[in-house]
């Protein structure tokens, strides 16, 4: 899309200079991971890297911070 | 070079994990390991920690286990397809530094929107916007390289016509290496985004058929993992 067709926030985003991005992507990330998120890859059936048993051995159906408590029927 | 690389010039807000390319030399890789001690970097999948693997093209994975750093994911390539040698890309790097003295060498816009360039999906809106975020930062003081760059990598329909209608006399020199630049130049915008879309597949093909033969490797590399 052109710069123009960008929503505002994502201008606004690009209004930073690129230290201040790198600062608040580092804070985004930390109130992900306390928030309960999972720094393992997202599924990517796309990529050569895509590989869920050897990436994410403890998650449930690949959601961040899932655990399986009862496996449904079917 | 990726994400995070991605995060500083605009085109993502947050980055899970991140990518290192290397230089490939065993000095360095002495350097990588004492640095990857210090984060307690513990290996993860395969291919193992080889130079020759990373020589052929192989990504490293690591995860950390130091306090500050932990559970982050480390990813580590001496090669990439496609593009130039380390030395290059090193000579063409955006570099920065913070109040604290912290030093970031990011590969050049040019280079990273080379190096998305992948099978995953999720590559390609990311080299979309590294281009338009370059367009609109250099357009007023273009140069004839900005002008290649943007001819040759723009994926946006709007921006490629109005790229075409700035610098008629380039786009119509670079049409013979990209011919979809004549659907910008005549506007034919439906035309030109079924031809963006056919341009993406060929490239994901390509990557794939880079990928296969290490893809095969790494199935090997598993089967000895497994077996020991």
């Amino acid at each position: 899309m052109t710069y123009d067709q960008l929503p505002d926030e994502w201008k606004e985003w690009l209004s930073l200079s690129p230290l201040e991005r790198f600062a608040r992507g580092e804070r985004m990330l930390v109130e992900y991971i306390a928030m309960g998120g999972s720094l393992d890859p997202d599924p990517d059936p796309t990529s050569p890297f895509d590989i869920p048993e050897e990436w994410r051995p403890d998650v449930a159906h690949g959601r961040a911070g899932l655990r399986l408590l009862r496996r449904g029927a079917g | 070079m990726g994400g995070q690389a991605c995060v500083f010039y605009g085109a993502a807000q947050v980055s899970k994990d991140i990518d290192f390319l290397v230089l490939a030399e065993p000095e360095n890789f002495l350097r990588l390991q004492e640095a990857l001690a210090e984060l307690q970097a513990e290996r993860i999948a395969v291919p193992p920690f080889d130079p020759a693997a990373l020589a052929r093209g192989h990504a490293v994975h690591f995860r950390c286990r130091a306090p500050d750093a932990e559970g982050l994911r480390v990813d580590v390539m001496t090669r990439l397809r496609a593009m130039p040698e380390f030395a290059s890309l090193w000579e063409r790097r955006t570099a920065l530094v913070d109040d604290a003295g912290v030093e970031y060498h990011l590969l050049c816009i040019p280079d990273l929107v080379q190096a998305k360039k992948t099978q995953r999906s999720k590559d390609w809106p990311v080299i979309e916007l590294l281009v338009t975020i370059h367009y609109r930062e250099n357009a007023r003081a273009a140069t004839d390289d900005h002008v290649e760059f943007w001819l040759r990598e723009a994926r946006t329909p709007e921006l490629l016509v109005e790229l075409c209608q700035r610098f008629p006399t380039q786009a119509a020199e670079l049409t013979a290496c990209r011919p979809l630049i004549r659907l910008a130049i005549e506007s034919s915008l439906d035309d030109l985004r079924t031809a963006l879309d056919a341009e993406v597949r060929a490239e994901q093909a390509r990557d794939r058929d880079y990928w296969e033969p290490l893809r095969r490797e790494l199935e090997q590399f598993r089967r000895e993992h497994r077996n020991r």
